[in-house]
């Protein structure tokens, strides 16, 4: 089965493994390095420590709220990926498996979408969720979320064009198979698109929690001290006064690998079902 | 900007064969509609109307009463601000990094096909340049680029004199690797996903046919990746293009002219300059002239057509 | 479509809508007795500052029975986008804690309280605080948003070691005096003077000391000055000392003034100006602790051994914090009050124990001119000069920073080209009077 499946011969497999994890590794070394090196040093270009300390990933902690930020943007996020991933099949599906007019339109709008750039929504999106709140009497600035329907409308446009790829290739005639069973449509999405899409799904997830995970313009100006996201907190690391004492860099490092953690761990934990694509589905 | 409308006033589909009642499809697409009409076509339009007022901190207070200068702004970005460069800039330096990025992140998928011990982690191992938070990669870029940084002390044992990369034009080819080297995960992961989706039927077909594996993968694996891989292609200059705070990080502001990109003029003008109406015209000019070649391109390679054979 | 265009209208008209709603008075049901304090997170005292806002928020409680909350910034885009969006919305902040520099723009925005002589009365008058201070709070004594709250002057820091070795005594006071015994201490792998030529603020302020202890203040009467000989000195001498005095690292080209700061902390430069006192949390934990001191800047200008008539001898810009209230605040007698116990000699003094950035309050700061240690940056607070008051004062210092940026290749190439020099000298002066021209 595996010489089958095999798409390189083994030593070109080993030599490019070794060389995109060096490509990965030093800069990334780089960094684990800073992170248990003083300040000074880091600053000064330094790159073997003198002395290894791993004080900085203690100091973390106490420096920002750290856990607190972890623990927003872990719901933000997984709120974000969980949702977008559900709402991009249901549009995907309808996008694939049907034809309508504007069908076309939509899709291209949905690529176009990704050009705007965030700055210049920024302040319209604050202005409209205040007003939304104001008017409404309910709380948005500064609550998860306002975070999570602005996200969720960011990475929708993407997640449902890897949802659009991923499903125009899955063979029709199960669809079909289904339909002559007497299956309805939301049967069919639910039972037979849904299953064998796993691996599109995690994919578009992966995106959508990572928009949420990285973003600092909307997060900072969007939540307040109890709803800053991790990635707004570690902001401070960069925090320097003009002229004053060089900024906290092997925190800011340690903090950084800290904050990248959870994301690689949930990667791990998830990769099961990316692992066999559609023989899992029972395709054959 | 026709999204919202394309998607509410929607004609009801056409049935046919395979495809199921329309009534479900409306419905289904609705949820997105909405919040993309809230969430990003109101404010876009709101952005529109900005662009066309003379918006600074004088008249910023209250917005709506500043002059209305019509395409005052506009003209004025293209005539009397660097935006020109700028654009070409950040386009270029976009290209380029994404076919660099293209390569790395196909290999890295096919790296990771088939399982072997430890693949789990490197797998994981391979996302970490898109996780790490983009101004920690520009700080660790920008101190590994260093005049006297690790980058040129490496360079200096080869014998070769690395010089400026921080300023001047070698600065374009430091922002090209950086970008290059945080946006490739994009593109390892939606090929990975692709490659997974490949029914196994395929690869032993190839096996039958007695193809061998440079055969095989030119002619089995990535046609069937193109869509996927074209995707992130696009994903990733649109990204790049717009990468705001791994460039502000790494040479600062205000940008040497080599590498003076267009999200950080744009920035400049609104966070240093306080012209929001000029940097809002900056940015719906910019926005125009990505979205034309990209729509050229889509036309192309028809990503939104499914293969002849579904 | 219909039914969209009148979606899109109905949104488009809720969000115009809001700068009408909250310019009415009555529409909030803010609890009026919370006060938020906007101010940058301090990342090199991180557990003091969150005990000095619990302390604040006790006592003021205590004082004024009313809560205060305190939020934090990263940078200063960080900043102007809070006070962008509390404009716009007409809710955020009561306080802000604005650097001077960025006072002028507030003030251009209107969107702050323009104190009254009453309003003065309430935070202890404007006798309260060391006159240097107030030289940026508005553009005249009759029209000023701005309560000094902390002074961080710019100083030169010196290796004391370097220089007894190569038998200097003190730092010498006149810029050419300065480069003469940076060329002294160069050698050895060890140079005069650590300059940040990659940073984004220090290059700026050099210039502006050079120029107006040269008698132009780089911007006078609405009018830019970029082009005056002065200046063209000034920049001469600047990137005179990496290009051709060599008395700079080379690798500064690409320094940020953290870099600037390890490379003095490392024993490699014996001069390092531009640092603030708070610099000497880093320097007491480098190879130099206990080896280096701070002197005030030289205040004469290029060329000159004396200061010429017209020149002004500042030893550093006016730099610091400013307190400022917000004009949508519901809270402005309260926010008041803040300000007055947080400006007191007691309160100030509390803080500058933490955090080490000077009092404005005078009786306070005249106590500390005792202090040998401080001598020099007390000294340098009072002989600060306030950067030139207007709306534009930023494009004119991004101009200011362009020239030095664009100049790096040439300068890593070894050589200050006069050229290229006045080209981009003639450019930032257009730019920077284009920008003072839109003032309204």
């Amino acid at each position: 089965m595996n010489s089958v499946l095999r798409l390189l011969p083994r030593p070109l497999q080993i030599g490019l493994t070794v060389f995109l994890l060096t490509i990965v590794g030093a800069p990334v070394g780089y960094v684990f390095l800073a992170s248990v090196n003083t300040d000074l040093a880091v600053a000064a270009g330094e790159f073997w420590p003198e002395r290894v300390s791993v004080g900085n990933y203690v100091r973390i902690w106490s420096t920002v709220p750290l856990g607190r930020g972890l623990a927003n943007s872990l719901l933000v996020a997984g709120t974000v990926a969980v949702t977008c991933a559900a709402v991009a099949v249901f549009s995907a599906y309808v996008l694939v498996r049907h034809r309508f007019r504007g069908r076309r339109t939509v899709l291209r709008a949905l690529l176009g979408m990704q050009s705007i750039p965030g700055t210049l929504l920024l302040l319209p999106v604050f202005v409209l969720f205040a007003t939304i709140g104001s008017s409404l009497g309910v709380p948005t600035i500064g609550t998860r979320w306002s975070l999570v329907v602005t996200y969720l409308t960011f990475g929708l446009p993407f997640s449902t064009w890897i949802m659009v790829t991923y499903l125009r290739e899955l063979p029709g005639e199960l669809i079909e198979a289904a339909r002559v069973d007497g299956a309805g449509s939301w049967q069919i999405l639910l039972r037979v698109v849904i299953p064998l899409s796993w691996p599109g799904l995690v994919v578009a997830a992966i995106f959508a929690f990572l928009l949420g995970w990285n973003d600092v313009l909307f997060a900072s100006v969007m939540t307040d001290v109890d709803t800053r996201t991790a990635a707004v907190v570690l902001q401070v690391f960069g925090a320097a006064q003009e002229g004053g004492a060089i900024p906290p860099y092997g925190q800011m490092m340690a903090a950084a690998l800290v904050c990248a953690a959870p994301v690689v761990a949930l990667y791990l934990a998830f990769q099961r079902y990316i692992v066999s694509g559609l023989t899992a589905g029972g395709v054959k | 900007m026709r999204a919202g409308p394309g998607w509410l006033a929607r004609p009801p589909p056409r049935r046919r064969r395979g495809a199921t009642a329309g009534g479900a499809a409306v419905w289904l697409l609705a949820p997105g509609g909405l919040l993309t009409l809230t969430v990003i076509v109101v404010p876009f339009v709101v952005a529109l109307v900005m662009s066309l007022l003379d918006l600074d901190q004088y008249t910023f207070r209250q917005w709506l009463s500043a002059p209305f200068v019509g395409a005052g702004n506009y003209v004025e970005a293209v005539g009397r601000t660097s935006l020109p460069h700028a654009i070409w800039v950040s386009g270029s330096a976009a290209v380029i990094a994404t076919l660099l990025a293209l390569p790395l992140g196909v290999a890295a998928a096919l790296t990771t096909h088939l399982p072997f011990r430890g693949r789990s982690l490197v797998r994981s191992l391979y996302l970490i340049p898109y996780v790490l938070p983009a101004f920690v990669v520009g700080t660790i870029w920008r101190i590994i680029l260093q005049p006297d940084g690790v980058a040129n002390q490496g360079l200096a044992t080869l014998g070769i004199a690395g010089g400026l990369w921080l300023n001047g034009p070698k600065s374009y080819l430091a922002l090209i690797v950086v970008q290059a080297w945080s946006g490739w995960p994009l593109v390892y992961l939606l090929a990975l996903a692709g490659l997974q989706g490949i029914d196994d039927s395929l690869h032993e077909a190839a096996a039958l046919d007695g193809a061998q594996w440079r055969a095989k993968l030119r002619h089995v694996i990535l046609p069937l990746l193109r869509p996927p891989v074209a995707l992130a292609a696009i994903i990733s200059l649109l990204h790049m293009v717009n990468s705001f705070t791994l460039p502000f990080v790494l040479f600062g502001v205000p940008s040497p002219h080599d590498v003076e990109v267009l999200p950080v003029l744009t920035y400049v003008e609104s966070f240093q300059n306080l012209r929001f109406g000029l940097s809002a015209a900056m940015a719906v000019i910019s926005l125009v002239l990505i979205l034309v070649p990209l729509l050229v391109y889509l036309r192309t390679v028809r990503l939104d057509e499914p293969e002849a054979t579904a | 479509m219909n039914a969209s265009r009148g979606l899109l209208a109905a949104a488009l008209a809720a969000t115009v809508a809001i700068p009408v709603t909250a310019c009415d008075p009555g529409s909030s049901a803010e609890d009026g007795r919370t006060l938020n304090v906007l101010i940058g997170a301090n990342s090199i005292y991180p557990t003091e500052q969150k005990q000095w806002f619990a302390d604040v928020s006790a006592k003021f409680q205590q004082q004024a029975g009313a809560k205060v909350t305190f939020e934090t910034f990263a940078s200063p885009t960080d900043e102007l986008t809070k006070i962008q969006t509390s404009m716009l919305s007409g809710q955020g902040p009561d306080i802000y804690a604005l650097g001077t520099t960025f006072t002028p723009t507030a003030y251009s925005t209107g969107a702050f309280v323009d104190l009254t002589a009453d309003q003065w009365t309430k935070i202890g008058g404007r006798d309260r605080f060391l006159p240097a201070t107030l030289g940026i709070s508005g553009p005249d004594a009759t029209h000023e948003v701005g309560i000094p709250f902390t002074s961080r002057p710019f100083v030169m820091a010196y290796n004391k070691e370097l220089l007894a070795a190569a038998g200097i005594d003190k730092p010498a006071s006149t810029w050419d005096g300065l480069r003469q015994q940076a060329r002294q201490l160069t050698g050895a792998g060890r140079y005069g003077l650590a300059v940040a030529y990659g940073d984004g603020f220090d290059p700026w302020k050099f210039i502006w000391a050079m120029s107006i202890q040269a008698g132009n203040p780089l911007v006078s009467d609405g009018k830019a000055r970029l082009t005056d000989p002065v200046t063209v000195k000034a920049y001469q001498t600047y990137l005179g000392w990496l290009a051709t005095d060599k008395v700079v690292d080379p690798a500064a080209t690409g320094w940020k003034n953290a870099q600037a700061i390890a490379a003095f902390g490392a024993g490699k430069a014996a001069f390092l100006p531009m640092v603030s006192a708070t610099s000497k949390v880093t320097l007491d934990k480098s190879a130099v602790a206990g080896k280096y001191g701070y002197a005030v800047m030289p205040t004469v200008p290029p060329g000159a051994t004396s200061l010429p008539s017209g020149g002004v001898g500042a030893t550093s810009i006016l730099s610091g914090d400013n307190l400022v209230i917000a004009k949508y605040s519901k809270n402005q007698d309260l926010a008041l009050r803040l300000v007055n116990m947080l400006t007191t000699a007691e309160s100030q003094e509390a803080y500058y124990r933490t955090f080490g950035e000077l009092p404005t309050n005078a009786e306070l700061a005249n106590r500390l001119v005792a202090d040998p240690a401080l001598a020099a940056i007390v000294d340098s607070a009072s002989k600060a000069h306030g950067t030139p008051f207007h709306g534009g004062w930023s494009k004119v210092q991004l101009a200011l920073v362009n020239v030095v940026v664009q100049s790096v290749p040439n300068l890593a190439a070894g050589k200050v080209d006069d050229t290229s020099l006045n080209a981009l000298l003639a450019q930032g002066q257009s730019e920077a009077q284009a920008a003072l021209d839109k003032a309204k």
